[in-house]
């Protein structure tokens, strides 16, 4: 309220509004008796009821050898049906803080239900074989919540399960296999994450998850993009299975399927943005553009197998990044969204600092490359400074 | 009752739904499938015991030659009248107890079988015991193939009689 006085009393004094405008617009939000906003109460309701529910969980791990199998499940489902109970009851009042705390609480029960079911009967599966269920099976009861806490925690679990397991599905897995399954792994998060988070467009179901789907699209394909540069770049061979990239090729294709159906994408947007994804694609497939023997930059003169600008992967891998990275930020700068438009060319500008150190090397850390160092940073930050707004204005009449 | 309340009570229930029939399933196969019983090894004595179960591989008495017929294919063990390893689809009719599972990269079948769920006070004593070769899985098998752990053995007792004595 204060931050607005100050603004009401600059924007007067420059003549922007009047008096009376002034006057209607204290007026209007000293009486703004909306519904007042209770996040901490409801964040503090449903941390309570995750500790509960995690509590009783240590409780059955604890102690299970000493229950009695029959014991163990009725307590399980007595606390099912309890939760579903109060829920049915809280559901006639809409203002209720404790209908999210208790549908958190319920989803958690239903987890700690799967675990306990696998303890009593030494169910052979894996984790994310559990997570994958539990989401399934408690998707419909997710959709009946009011805040975002319930979205989140079930988008966070359903992503980890059906990630792992669509890698899961293509191969027979060894547990020695992960570290070799990590690349697949990482390439399919964002791309699922995304064909969710359009698919919310579509289904109404989905809607309230949408954020979330969106957030776990910005991190993973943050860290996906970090992580195969880092691989590229550092020159890592792959062995692998082909099928293990199947999920991937699946998701990209209906991906893109839903970006060309996007009625408020213009068509400069959709090819921005399949050719982003088809570029992902082939920075991750292990074949085609990188060997993981050819190097270029200072750190590998000593091998001796030192290659030409075009076929180092240490310098096809920045500038696949970077190519990527610029297709993201042309279409966020043309939509209008500014926060990921100025973090995509931020990281842009990064990338290319990193790119002077791995090419200078040791050089780097002398007193004359540390004096260019810092000078090429200060340089980048002014340059990036100057000209995003522009570069944002250009993206947006691309299309104009 | 409005049907936006249906829709919640359907919503609900049908997790617990799920959860019931499978619990009752897994008793069902328990109780219900042939038993057999296969001695185990610990799998690597600086890993045998993770967190709150114990991780081995059991021994499922295939002879030489009567293997795996090639890496990476599920895979069906017959435990009938010989005990073979043949591919999921090839599997003889006549063979009537049988053990679904893969062939791994490694050319080694497995049932999927590794864990044992244990109280934690116990791991140590019991790892002992599987690292002694002391250890035998009691499996229930349906007639569909698969397989869920009935018991652990000690020196032929079930886990929990054998810490009593």
């Amino acid at each position: 309220m204060v931050n607005l006085h100050k603004k009401l009393d600059l924007w007067e004094e420059h003549e922007l509004i009047s008096a009376e405008q002034v006057d209607a617009i204290l007026a209007f939000e000293s009486q703004d008796k909306r519904e007042p906003s209770n996040w901490w109460l409801y964040s503090l309701l449903t941390l309570g009821a995750a500790i509960i529910g995690l509590g009783i969980i240590s409780l059955i791990a604890a102690n299970w050898a000493l229950i009695p199998n029959l014991v163990k499940l009725g307590s399980a489902f007595s606390l099912l049906i309890a939760a579903a109970a109060s829920l049915v009851w809280l559901q006639s009042h809409p203002a209720s803080p404790w209908f999210d705390a208790i549908l958190a609480a319920f989803l958690i029960i239903c987890l700690a239900t799967i675990g306990l079911i696998a303890q009593i009967y030494h169910v052979q599966g894996q984790w994310y074989q559990a997570l994958f269920l539990w989401a399934v099976i408690t998707f419909p009861a997710a959709t009946f919540a009011r805040h975002l806490f319930v979205p989140f925690f079930w988008t966070t679990l359903f992503l980890h399960g059906a990630v792992w397991s669509s890698i899961d599905l293509t191969t027979v897995r060894d547990p020695s296999d992960v570290y070799r399954e990590l690349p697949a792994l990482l390439v399919l998060a964002p791309l699922l994450a995304a064909v969710f988070y359009h698919l919310g467009y579509r289904l109404k179901l989905l809607a309230k998850f949408q954020r979330s789907f969106f957030f776990w699209f910005q991190i993973t394909g943050l860290i996906a993009l970090i992580a195969i540069d880092m691989i590229r770049s550092g020159g890592e061979s792959q062995q692998y299975e082909a099928l293990w990239y199947l999920p991937s090729w699946i998701a990209a294709a209906g991906l893109a399927a839903l970006i060309l159906m996007r009625d408020d994408y213009r068509p400069l947007n959709k090819t921005l943005l399949i050719s982003a994804i088809a570029l992902l694609l082939l920075y991750y497939h292990p074949d085609i553009l990188f060997s993981g023997m050819t190097r270029y930059t200072f750190s590998a003169i000593d091998s001796g197998t030192q290659a030409s600008l075009l076929m180092a992967d240490d310098l096809r891998a920045p500038f696949l990044t970077i190519l990527i990275l610029f297709l993201y930020a042309l279409h966020a700068g043309n939509n209008g969204h500014h926060r990921t438009f100025n973090l995509m060319t931020f990281l842009i500008g990064l990338r290319f600092v990193v790119l002077y150190f791995q090419a200078m090397g040791g050089l780097a850390a002398t007193g004359m490359g540390l004096i260019i160092s810092g000078l090429l940073i200060i340089g980048m930050a002014w340059f990036w400074y100057r000209s995003r707004d522009t570069l944002q204005r250009w993206s947006k009449e691309l299309t104009a | 009752m409005n049907q936006q309340r249906l829709k919640l009570i359907a919503a609900l229930l049908f997790p617990i739904v799920v959860l019931a029939t499978n619990a009752w399933m897994n008793q069902q196969q328990r109780d219900d499938g042939t038993a057999i019983t296969l001695p185990i090894q610990g799998v690597d004595p600086r890993d045998l015991l993770s967190g709150h179960y114990l991780i081995f591989d059991v021994d499922y008495g295939i002879k030489a030659g009567y293997g795996c017929p090639v890496p990476d294919i599920s895979a069906t063990l017959c435990l009938d009248k010989e005990t073979r390893v043949y591919p999921s689809d090839e599997l003889p009719t006549s063979c009537s107890l049988f053990l679904r599972g893969a062939c791994n990269s490694q050319g080694d079948f497995s049932a999927g079988l590794e864990r044992f769920y244990i109280p934690e006070k116990h791991a140590s004593l019991l790892e002992k015991h599987i690292q002694a070769n002391q250890g035998k899985l009691v499996l229930s098998i349906n007639s569909q193939g698969q397989a869920l752990i009935r018991d652990l053995l000690i020196n032929d007792q079930s886990w929990r009689e054998s810490l009593d004595d």
